[in-house]
């Protein structure tokens, strides 16, 4: 995968663990190019905080090794790695201070004190926390208990940055302010990360490329334009997004769907024929009052701020479209396609449109 | 609605205590008609207060080198439990294998053995033909000491009383730090003993001082194990003051005595209360 001759950041190398008998990992591939930040991306028990407990040492592989920058760490405990990890619930010590608890690390290490103070006061002004220095874990607020989290895993100068769901205990709001505050630290610091999630939303806007995962493998890795515009498979199209799933025959310009309706859609060739699952993303559902679409009744509108939801009966299934609030909806609505991807046997086949695929 | 409380405890502990301070300090009338009509070698106060009682026992030889033992079997005890409980405590936090689970299954179980029954046990354990002794000489050893019936077979008695609440309390306090707090320290370069000192220990302040105290309250009212398993003379004032009680007759001495070890206690109970302040002050001025 990697052009170049430099090592990944961080390579999981064919990785497997089992947890009380049970495969939780299942020989996981997944490089990570320096300065990187990966997103794992999957359902809950897929097994993402036992890859990611496996990279900062907490666990051991049961096959596989983890390599960053080309050296094997597997071997190592964490306190020898060269990983920071921030903790779901940020596990910051209670009875110490922000100070103390940022501080931690570099005192292990026997630094002048001068030099704590320094990169303490370094790292709090990265993450906007000076004025907090003195102040306890319990006396701030979650999003600043986070950011000091943060602080606290940077201020060693990892290699690995690795967060575990870091966000989840935010509330939406200050959830989407933070992300971006970590993305751009990130950036800032140029450091390889790995950031779990099972919020796709999450994932989308702040990563280089996304690992989807399910039931302990990759499903895909790429970026997240290629991930919402080509999921490579049934489960990454359903898991990413929004997706109309149907089960039908492609045609050339249009699909025909349970109970023989056809719709027309931009780009389809016919291939075969035989029934595949079609799957169409509620953005790509064009609707009109007139013109060559297949007929549909709309069921409900739902309103969604800056864009509406329509959910129709088109035949005897069910599309759902996002439109903009301006679209007048009569009861009667014509509807196309612009766009579909055909999955045969739970995997994409590359068919419906000229444009490039993998 | 407080009422009902506070009227039990001045009837049933208030006045008995005050009748009891009264006596030690002379007076004989009133609640203390009765108990000064028999008892033997009293100090009477004619006006106000005498701390006659007070200095005859304090004079007493036998019943300081009884406070020294005390003093020292307690704080021994003490040492030993909180040593022996964070052990086992940080052994059972921190490996989750069978062995760990045995261990503080079977460090509990002497709460179910009643006291009596401990004694006489350890007494034959440590007898001149206990035993250990036993096994000592069968392996060559034939100096090695008796201990039934001298102040160690007291220090064990009471270490073997009080380990289970030790234990219990250390490993509540020890399993409510959360994972991540130790793994975070872990993470951040700390060896494990590092982050026992930096993490674990900071965070059971609290049950150290609850299991220290308890402990040391428990061994200075304690009668059964030093009783049975301690010397004649000296051993714990517990014993010595049932002696001045049941067998000398001179129950204003015993009294003095009781006095004496009820000001050991209330030091230590200061303590306990002072750290439960101190944990009170903290949280309140960080949440
Ligand atoms: N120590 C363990 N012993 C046995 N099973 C475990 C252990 N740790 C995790 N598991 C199991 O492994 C599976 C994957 O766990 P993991 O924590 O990696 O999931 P996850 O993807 O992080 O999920 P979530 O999004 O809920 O955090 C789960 O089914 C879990 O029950
Ligand atoms: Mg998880």
């Amino acid at each position: 995968m990697s052009e170049s001759t430099t090592p990944a950041g961080l390579l999981i190398d064919r990785v497997s663990k089992d947890l009380a008998g049970r495969t939780i990992v299942d020989d996981m591939q997944l490089e990570v190019r320096a300065g990187e930040l990966t997103c794992l991306l999957g359902p809950s028990g897929c097994g993402k905080t036992t890859t990611l407990r496996m990279v900062g040492g907490f666990l051991q592989p049961d096959a596989g090794a983890i390599l960053i920058d080309g050296v094997d760490v597997s071997r190592l405990a964490p306190e020898k790695r060269p990983t920071a990890m921030v903790f779901q619930n940020y596990a910051l010590w209670p009875h110490m201070s922000v100070f103390k608890n940022v501080s931690f690390g570099l005192r292990l290490r026997r630094l002048p004190r001068r030099e704590i103070r320094d990169r303490v006061e370094q790292v709090l002004e990265l993450v906007g926390l000076t004025h907090h220095m003195n102040s306890f874990p319990a006396q701030i607020s979650g999003g600043e208990q986070q950011r000091v989290a943060l602080a606290r895993a940077l201020v060693l100068e990892p290699k690995v940055l690795l967060l575990d769901e870091p966000l989840s205990n935010l509330d939406a709001k200050l959830r989407v302010r933070v992300r971006e505050d970590i993305r751009e630290i990130q950036q800032r610091v140029g450091i390889t990360t790995v950031f779990v999630t099972h919020d796709q939303d999450e994932a989308l806007s702040i990563s280089d490329r996304i690992a989807v995962m399910s039931g302990g493998r990759v499903e895909q890795y790429a970026d997240p334009t290629t991930l919402y515009r080509e999921p490579a498979t049934h489960f990454v199209a359903s898991f990413v997004g929004a997706m109309n799933f149907y089960t039908g025959t492609v045609a050339d310009g249009a699909v025909e769907i349970a109970g023989g309706v056809r719709v027309p859609c931009e780009g389809a060739r016919r291939n075969g024929g035989a029934p595949v699952e079609i799957g169409v993303r509620p953005e790509d559902v064009m609707v009109s009052t007139a013109g060559d679409g297949a007929e549909a009744h709309v069921l409900r509108e739902i309103p969604r701020g800056h864009y509406k939801e329509l959910v129709m009966q088109l035949g005897e299934a069910e599309v759902r479209a996002f439109v903009g609030p301006e679209v007048s909806t009569s009861e009667r609505q014509r509807v196309r396609f612009a766009r579909a991807v055909v999955y045969a046997e739970g995997v994409l086949r590359p068919s419906t449109e000229p444009a490039p695929l993998r | 609605m407080v009422l009902p409380p506070v009227a039990v405890v001045a009837v049933f502990i208030g006045f008995p205590v005050g009748a009891a301070i009264a006596y030690t300090l002379g007076k004989t009338g009133g609640p203390n008609s009765t108990i000064a009509l028999i008892a033997q070698r009293q100090h009477v106060a004619k006006h106000g207060v005498t701390f006659a009682a007070y200095r005859e026992v304090l004079g007493n030889a036998h019943v300081r080198g009884d406070l020294w033992a005390t003093v020292w079997v307690t704080l021994l005890t003490i040492a030993a439990v909180v040593v022996l409980s964070w052990a086992i405590g940080l052994y059972v936090r921190l490996s989750d294998t069978w062995i760990a689970r045995t261990v503080s299954a079977l460090s509990v179980i002497p709460l179910f053995i009643p006291v009596v029954i401990a004694s006489y046990a350890i007494l034959t354990f440590y007898a001149a033909q206990g035993f250990i002794k036993t096994l000592a000489y069968h392996v060559g050893w034939h100096s090695f000491p008796t201990l039934g019936y001298t102040m160690w077979a007291v220090v064990i008695g009471e270490v073997w009383v009080n380990v289970p609440f030790g234990v219990l309390m250390m490993s509540s306090g020890l399993n409510s730090v959360p994972n991540a707090l130790i793994e975070a320290a872990r993470d951040s370069g700390a060896s494990l003993p590092q982050t026992i000192r930096a993490v674990l220990l900071p965070m059971n302040v609290i049950p150290t001082v609850i299991v220290a105290t308890f402990t040391g309250i428990y061994v200075l009212g304690s009668f059964t194990v030093p009783y049975l398993t301690g010397p004649s003379a000296p051993n714990l004032m517990g014993v010595s003051m049932s002696q001045f009680f049941q067998s000398f007759n001179q129950p204003q001495q015993a009294e003095v005595m009781a006095m004496i070890v009820f000001v050991l206690a209330a030091g230590l109970g200061t303590i306990y209360v002072w750290a439960n302040m101190r944990a009170a002050k903290r949280a309140s001025q960080t949440s």
